[in-house]
């Protein structure tokens, strides 16, 4: 028995609805993309959808309150929420550099660490 | 140096956002000498540091960056060219000596209101947002109504949520952004309405931030009221027809305490209005010749003060090549004046710059009235590129090689964007 | 209960409890003003259109029309001392039809009469001539060069400053909730409850604007009523600055002035306001209605303007009372007098009604002595904008504050905020309303975070418990504290 899943390209702005039909976890086919990159991503989006995600932390000290942050390799789309939450734990204090790393392994995912994003000195 | 101002100047910038910097830069690589750009945040890199999503730089740096990463190579790099960065301050005018000479007047804390002379000028103010008032959202005039960009500042650097159950008026990419934003902060976003039938931002952003997350966007809607004596309680939505015209008969209310406005953006050229610069009343920025100059003299300008950009990528371009003429200007090297009017034709809402010259090499920016797939490019009878798609969302550009122009007969080009039957 | 007794309780700092505060405080008074709002002006002055009518054409008749050409009098003495600004622009009443050039020939025998002056009748081609972007099928003008413009709030502002210099107490947030009098008719206090405590006073003057017929009614006093009618106004772009030099009105109707053209005191051009009656005292809300109407007038008396110039739009309330005129006099409980039902044109004989309220008072045996240290000037707030580079660079190489913009639209410094903080703000919309800061084309967009900074600092509160203009109206609210709340996995 097969199903059909619909995603919205976003390689480019042209935006393809792709539809994957699938039995279970096997992909069957897909469809309605004008490029390759609309059947990667339809792949990677039924397989394992994943999100780049960025946000801030407390910073003390610095001439801001928040610092912004991102995580160095995408986290699984459902836990983009719970991920967020975790790193919203962490306060730093002034200074920090851009490439400072935060946190290793991010909700036990192996290689997504959070870094810092900008340098902010101690004011 | 951070925090120097002395003088006098080959180069003055103002603004010391993306624009600004590369056009410090530019001015730097082209031989400038003595090179100074005037901020008036505590920090250059513009709104830049309170974007802190990522997408910036896939172009220039082949990277995808964050906001405040893509700021911070840039300072650095303006640093490391030995360039002048004074911030906390503001120009409060620029005046004309006899001899071409700009006199800028420049207030900061630190050095009091101080006139500096300078050769060129590139002005790269940025733009501001387009505000309640614009589209004249009856009813109340609660707090909890405001701007997705000082939202943005609210959250992001300030470390306040600007409410907790929110909704957003326009699909453009800030507002979608802070719809994403707010969720991972744990607002409950209830929705975003766009008046148009399509969303004004990158599908990418829509899936990303609004499918992902379960919120609704509802299309040719608008906002007919916002109710609440001291904060916001609620709004009244409405389909539009028609002509944009709410169909009061389907208005309902939506509960709510804050709702951010992401209804456009407008070239801040009120400086440039009171110097006289002449305004392209399409972009809302200055008209520029092919080098960025704007109708005076020796003053140049890029970035959002020019037109309203998507990509900062293309913002850096843009204002390398200003930065890059207007040190040539310093150093009193000219051009000959353009000789080829560039008019928007079908499908084109504008082009920038407005002219060109032949013998040159061009780049041209320009956005479409509306969507087209697949469609052509036709320019003059010079040149012709297809396109898989345009939307107005995404600026267009393209270049034109100089030898293009050779067989040029004619002072106008017109640019035309045409369907492409299959 | 208060241990203190005040001569005089002031009930409601607008414009016009302000003006009254000041005048009394000219006397050995102790004398209190009570504001239910954050600041003053908070209600209907900060509202207002900021016109000083000239005055011809409220009929001899009435109290208004006593009061009015001697408040427009007063205003240029007042400016001097009070430093807010005041322009006479002049005003011009025009028409169309000649089958109204009767009415508007005897506005222009009122006006005479009543002692208005530099009344002129222009014909067709002086009024094209000098104000060349009306339109042209308008046939005549009265022209009243003694017509001007104020900010109100600044002018309130002022008022209370020279007040509370004077030794005259300012209570905000407090509205009065009951009155009671003592049944003993002479040495009797009237006892006036806040929530913040109870005002033991000789006298109490309402000036309670859309609320008058409540407070008057807490002691029986209301032989009138008070029937809120709300003006919607429009603030246009800067582009249309210059458009109209003057003032621009048509006749008046029994209702209203009509909509107006009127060239602020900032340079700003706003136009309205509509009236309209409404049940609701709290009804400040602006329609879609409101603007069509304004503008399909509007656009036909002067085509340059258009309904998308709007910058931003608000709506204000007018204390009419059902009387018809001012009520201002004794009740029938001493030492309660009442000042009430002051709508246009409230604003411009609000200096005079300072001085007939002093008046009654004194004939209602308050004993008035005058003050022989009676401070009657103000600083007034520093304009960094307004002041010439020579005057600008002293200013900021004494206060470094003053390079520091803090609104990059109105060109307002961080000196000034601290200044409108000194002088009262404890609001955004106090801080903007003292200082323009927000004012312009942005509309806070810049200068919002910054002020709530200040505010924030100079407070002692936390930056969420800055208000837009008090009461429940926050700005922002902190951000979720992870370690207290419960993480959730699963599908977003």
């Amino acid at each position: 028995m097969s199903d059909l899943k619909n995603f919205t390209c976003i390689g480019c702005p042209i935006g393809c609805p792709l539809q994957l039909t699938h039995e279970g976890r096997d992909i069957l086919e897909i469809e309605g993309f004008q490029c390759n990159r609309g059947a990667k991503y339809a792949k990677q989006e039924f397989e394992d959808p994943r999100r780049f995600m960025s946000t801030t932390v407390a910073i003390e000290g610095a001439r801001w309150k928040r610092l912004p942050v991102k995580v160095t390799a995408p986290v699984p789309k459902d836990r983009v929420v719970a991920a967020a939450f975790e790193i919203h734990k962490l306060a730093v204090t002034a200074p920090v550099r851009l490439g400072d790393v935060l946190l290793k392994d991010l909700l036990g995912e192996k290689g997504v660490d959070v870094v810092a994003t900008r340098t902010m000195d101690r004011i | 140096m951070l925090g120097r101002m002395e003088g006098p100047y080959d180069v003055m910038v103002v603004g010391g956002g993306p624009a600004g910097l590369a056009a410090a830069i530019g001015a730097r690589d082209a031989g400038a000498r003595r090179v100074l750009v005037i901020d008036r945040e505590a920090e250059a890199g513009g709104i830049l540091l309170q974007c802190i999503h990522s997408g910036f730089g896939l172009h220039y740096f082949k990277q995808e960056l964050t906001g405040p990463e893509y700021a911070e190579r840039f300072v650095t790099e303006a640093l490391d060219h030995e360039i002048d960065i004074l911030p906390n301050s503001y120009v409060s005018g620029i005046g004309l000596d006899s001899d071409g000479a700009k006199r800028v007047r420049i207030l900061s804390d630190h050095y009091g209101l101080q006139t500096k002379t300078c050769r060129s000028v590139v002005l790269a103010m940025g733009c501001r947002e387009r505000t309640r008032g614009a589209i004249r959202i009856p009813g109340t005039r609660p707090s909890g109504v405001l701007t997705a960009g000082l939202a943005q500042k609210f959250t992001n650097m300030m470390g306040y949520l600007p409410g907790r159950r929110v909704a957003i008026l326009g699909s453009g990419d800030i507002g979608l952004i802070m719809a994403r934003r707010l969720v991972l902060e744990g607002c409950e976003v209830v929705g975003v309405f766009e008046l148009m039938p399509y969303s004004n931002g990158l599908t990418r952003n829509v899936v990303q931030c609004l499918d992902d997350f379960g919120i609704p966007l509802h299309l040719s809607t608008t906002v007919t009221e916002i109710m609440g004596q001291d904060r916001l309680r609620g709004i009244k939505v409405a389909p539009v027809g028609p002509g944009f015209k709410p169909d009061m008969s389907k208005e309902h209310a939506i509960d709510c305490d804050t709702l951010l406005l992401s209804i456009g953006l407008i070239p801040e050229n009120e400086m440039s209005q009171s110097l006289g610069i002449q305004l392209d009343l399409t972009t809302r920025g200055p008209i520029v010749s092919s080098t960025l100059e704007t109708s005076l003299p020796g003053v140049f300008a890029c970035g959002n003060v020019l037109h309203v950009h998507d990509l900062v990528d293309f913002v850096t371009g843009e204002a390398l090549r200003a930065g890059r003429h207007a040190g040539e200007y310093a150093m009193g090297i000219r051009r000959a004046q353009d000789n080829i009017r560039l008019v928007p034709g079908d499908n084109v809402r504008y082009c920038v710059p407005h002219s060109l010259s032949t013998g040159h090499e061009h780049q041209i920016f320009m956005r479409c009235k509306e969507p087209m797939k697949p469609c052509e490019i036709i320019i003059g009878d010079i040149m012709r590129k297809k396109l898989s798609f345009v939307v107005p969302a995404e600026m267009i550009m393209f270049k034109i090689k100089p030898d293009a122009l050779d067989q040029f007969q004619g002072d106008t080009l017109r640019i035309d964007i045409r369907p492409l039957d299959r | 209960m208060g241990s203190e007794i005040y001569d005089v309780a002031i009930v409601g700092g607008g414009v016009i409890g302000c003006a009254i505060a000041r005048e009394l405080s000219r006397y050995d008074l102790k004398v209190v003003l009570l504001e239910r709002n954050a600041e003053v002006g908070f209600g209907t002055t900060k509202t207002n259109s900021g016109i000083i009518h000239p005055g011809h054409d409220t009929p001899m008749s009435t109290l208004k029309g006593r009061l009015v050409v001697k408040g427009n009098r007063m205003f240029d003495q007042l400016q001097k001392e009070l430093k807010f600004g005041f322009e006479r622009i002049g005003a011009i009443y025009w028409i169309r039809d000649e089958e109204d050039m009767p009415r508007l020939e005897a506005l222009m025998r009122l006006g005479i009469e009543k002692g208005v002056d530099g009344l002129e009748m222009w014909d067709q081609s002086r009024l094209s001539r000098e104000e060349p972007n009306l339109s042209h099928d308008l046939i005549a003008a009265l022209f009243a060069p003694s017509g001007g413009v104020i900010n109100p709030y600044e002018f309130a502002f002022a008022l209370i400053e020279c007040a509370e210099n004077n030794g005259v107490e300012l209570r905000v947030d407090s509205p009065v909730t009951s009155i009671d009098h003592d049944a003993v008719a002479d040495g009797g206090l009237l006892h006036v409850h806040t929530p913040g405590g109870t005002v033991d006073a000789r006298y109490v003057v309402n000036a309670a604007g859309v609320y008058a017929d409540v407070i008057a009614g807490m002691v029986g006093a209301d032989d009138f009523r008070i029937v809120p009618r709300k003006g919607e106004e429009f603030m246009l772009d800067k582009r249309l600055h210059g458009v109209v030099r003057r003032l621009v009105f048509p006749l008046p109707t029994g209702v209203t002035k009509g909509t107006l053209i009127i060239p602020t005191y900032d340079g700003t051009i706003m136009v309205g306001p509509t009236a309209h009656d409404t049940g609701d005292r709290e009804d400040v809300t602006t329609s879609v209605a409101g603007a069509n109407e304004i503008f399909s007038y509007v656009t036909k008396l002067c085509p340059s303007i258009h309904q998308s110039d709007v910058i931003t739009a608000f709506a204000g309330l007018r204390a009419v009372s059902s009387t018809g005129d001012f009520v201002i006099g004794p009740t029938k409980v001493k030492g309660f007098i009442n000042v009430a039902g002051i709508q246009s044109p409230g604003l411009t004989s609000a200096p005079a009604i300072g001085e007939y309220v002093r008046e009654i008072l004194g004939d209602e045996g308050l004993r008035l002595d005058e003050k022989s240290d009676f401070l009657a000037e103000i600083a007034g707030p520093p304009r960094f904008a307004k002041a010439l580079p020579r005057e600008q660079e002293k200013m900021v190489e004494a206060n470094p504050a003053f390079g520091r913009i803090v609104c990059r639209c109105e060109l307002v410094t961080e000196a000034e905020i601290h200044d409108a903080i000194d002088h009262g703000a404890r609001t955004v919309d106090g801080v903007k309303f003292r200082c323009r800061a927000g004012m312009g084309r942005c509309q806070g967009g810049f200068c919002t975070s910054r002020i709530i900074n200040i505010l924030s600092e100079r407070l002692g509160i936390p930056p969420e418990a800055v208000t837009k203009r008090g009461g429940g109206s926050w700005i922002m609210t902190p951000m979720s504290d992870p370690s207290r709340e419960v993480a959730g996995e699963g599908e977003v």
